[in-house]
């Protein structure tokens, strides 16, 4: 956000030590609830990111949304839920072994590919780069992207009534408790 | 009375004094100065009367009133002081302050009772720091089985998220600690921590009623964060921008919003004083109900961060409806133009400045009152009340606004080139 290309190179590796730091963690905790908060605080670094790409539009809605309502509700049911009974915990080197094996098989071929193909070349020049502009992100949802946007807009209106058919209780209606 | 230890001499004592100077003297001169020193070599310094300020010079310069002034123009405008004092913390501690006093004489005098009365004479006007002094003195208490570093990290958490609000806020043109351009976004991003920061409090609490206080806090402030969100949404349709600052310059070229959104103001009053747990919403520390709800483990300081952050998250939303609703600093001119008629040196009293901090803090004090007022006049509300409020009326109030703002603009009435717009 401040500062060239050149600003950034310090604060991009405080992030992302930050970011896999946390993200680890999150993993390794013996505590659930500690696991959750490094949780929220790797979302956090994921919104430093969006903040380093010029996107603060972009990072202050996965603030609002990450950190204020998904962890939330991550720590919620963390809370409430015996640890005891959510998990009973294999943990054998083998198996670990091979999660890392796997996960750097996966981050190694997403790398090749990425730079196999054509979004390579935008990597190198960060100097052009332009601030992203929520007012243009705005005007091309409702002129280009419009019917992306409805259908959208549809599948969450959708979902959002789906939930309420299916959190109503019958057993309410029965005792008529005012509710105002 | 008083009593002296036994081989108590007044020579030995004012040996101690004496002892005790010379090793401050001693520590300031080997630390203190030279620690004074590596910071001037550092940080920038401004050029007084057409002379680079050394750090050679900077004590012999500071001591000359013909100097000191430049000084003191060019410290009052780093972002340092923006941060620490002004728009920032100080000004808004300050201001929570003068708030904890004149609610209690405030709701006292609606209750015809009479309030602090005794702490200073006049009107228990040094009741505040009586209190303050207390809280300093009292132990801190972390009940057994509580979970430490949350216990400690959540108050500390609560002050810090309160504070980077009000560093979004500007208080007069140009004085913001941090002018974004999604401003707006920024305050409600943050916003969103103090439900976690409550609910992880109330767990590390290890006690039922704070626990159960906290659940409560988690419910009442996602209910009404909806409506809240919404709420200023019709101003951004009205201005166009999301930089506070922008809204506030697009009221002065127009009307104030409360004209054309009142309906929003109405949802945005009555969800901040959900979100700042006040009476008829203390449900999170309802005193009747559950001990003091999430704040019944705390004592001494941490009670004291804690109260201390939600009267600056007062400030915070206070000063938040008077940008979006009440045009900001704007007002007419009272201040006088010239300080010291005839005073040609270096300026530091700038009266559009002034004038625009007179105007942005009465306006501030008097919603303040508004948010006060309740608390005196109204009964706690059931939280199924609450929640039917929070999901079902306010997001249905607060949509109504947003359609009158978009036939304002659709309609030429605000916006750019518009009939209302100067």
């Amino acid at each position: 956000m401040t500062g060239g290309p050149h600003m950034a190179d310090p604060i991009f590796i405080a992030v992302a030590v930050l970011t896999v730091g946390t993200a680890i963690l999150a993993l390794e905790a013996r505590e659930l609830i500690y696991g959750a908060i490094a949780l929220a605080i790797s979302m956090l670094g994921i919104a430093g990111f969006f903040l380093l790409l010029d996107a603060p539009f972009v990072a202050m809605f996965q603030i609002a949304v990450y950190v204020g309502a998904v962890a939330v509700l991550i720590i919620f049911t963390v809370m409430l839920v015996r640890t005891q009974a959510l998990f009973t915990t294999k943990e054998d080197k083998k198996r670990k072994g091979a999660g890392i094996a796997l996960m750097l098989i996966i981050m190694a071929s997403l790398g090749a590919l990425l730079l196999a193909s054509g979004l390579n070349g935008q990597f190198g020049n960060f100097d052009n780069a332009q601030t992203v502009d929520f007012k243009q992100i705005g005007h091309l949802m409702l002129t280009y992207y419009a019917p992306a946007l409805i259908i959208l807009g549809l599948t969450l209106a959708g979902s959002v009534i789906a939930a309420l058919a299916l959190a109503r209780r019958e057993d309410v209606e029965q005792q008529h408790e005012r509710t105002d | 009375m008083a009593t002296y230890t036994k081989n108590f001499r007044f020579g030995e004592f004012v040996g101690s004094l004496i002892w005790l100077i010379l090793w401050i003297l001693i520590i300031i001169a080997l630390v203190g100065l030279p620690l004074i020193f590596i910071v001037l070599f550092y940080v920038p310094l401004p050029p007084v009367n057409g002379q680079v300020l050394t750090p050679y010079l900077f004590l012999t310069m500071t001591v000359d009133p013909s100097r000191t002034l430049p000084i003191i123009k060019y410290m009052i405008h780093t972002d340092l002081f923006r941060i620490t004092t002004f728009p920032g913390f100080t000004y808004a501690a300050l201001i929570a302050a003068v708030t904890i006093f004149i609610e209690r004489k405030f709701l006292a005098k609606m209750q015809l009772r009479v309030g602090p009365l005794y702490a200073g004479k006049i009107e228990g006007i040094l009741q505040l720091i009586a209190d303050g002094l207390k809280l300093i003195a009292k132990e801190i208490i972390v009940p057994s089985g509580a979970d430490k570093p949350l216990f400690w990290a959540a108050p500390i958490a609560f002050v810090a998220a309160a504070a980077a609000v009000v560093a979004l806020i500007p208080a007069a043109p140009t004085w913001v600690a941090a002018n974004v351009d999604v401003g707006l976004l920024a305050v409600f991003a943050i916003l969103g921590f103090f439900p976690l920061i409550a609910l992880l409090f109330s767990w590390a609490s290890n006690s039922k009623y704070p626990f159960i206080g906290g659940l409560r806090a988690l419910h009442q402030m996602i209910a009404f964060e909806i409506p809240f969100i919404l709420s200023a949404l019709s101003v951004v349709i009205l201005s166009g921008t999301l930089n506070l600052t922008g809204i506030v310059n697009s009221q002065i070229t127009s009307y104030w919003f409360i004209f054309f959104a009142p309906i929003s103001a109405f949802v945005f009053y009555i969800s901040s004083l959900a979100e700042l747990e006040r009476i008829p919403f203390d449900l999170p520390e309802a005193e009747s109900e559950i001990v003091a709800g999430w704040l019944t483990e705390t004592s001494g300081m941490i009670y004291g961060l804690l109260q201390l952050g939600s009267y600056v998250k007062t400030y915070a939303l206070a000063a938040l409806f008077v940008i979006l609703f009440l045009g900001g600093w704007a007002g007419p001119a009272v201040m006088p133009v010239e300080l010291i008629p005839g005073y040609t040196g270096v300026q530091i009293y700038n009266h559009t400045t002034a004038d625009a901090i007179l105007w942005f803090t009465l306006k501030v004090f008097g919603v303040i009152m508004l948010m006060l007022l309740p608390r005196g006049i109204s009964p706690r509300i059931r939280i199924d009340i609450l929640l039917h409020t929070g999901w079902y009326k306010l997001i249905v109030l607060a949509f109504i606004n947003i359609f009158v703002a978009l036939a304002l603009i659709y309609g030429g009435i605000l916006g750019p080139g518009g009939l209302l717009v100067r």
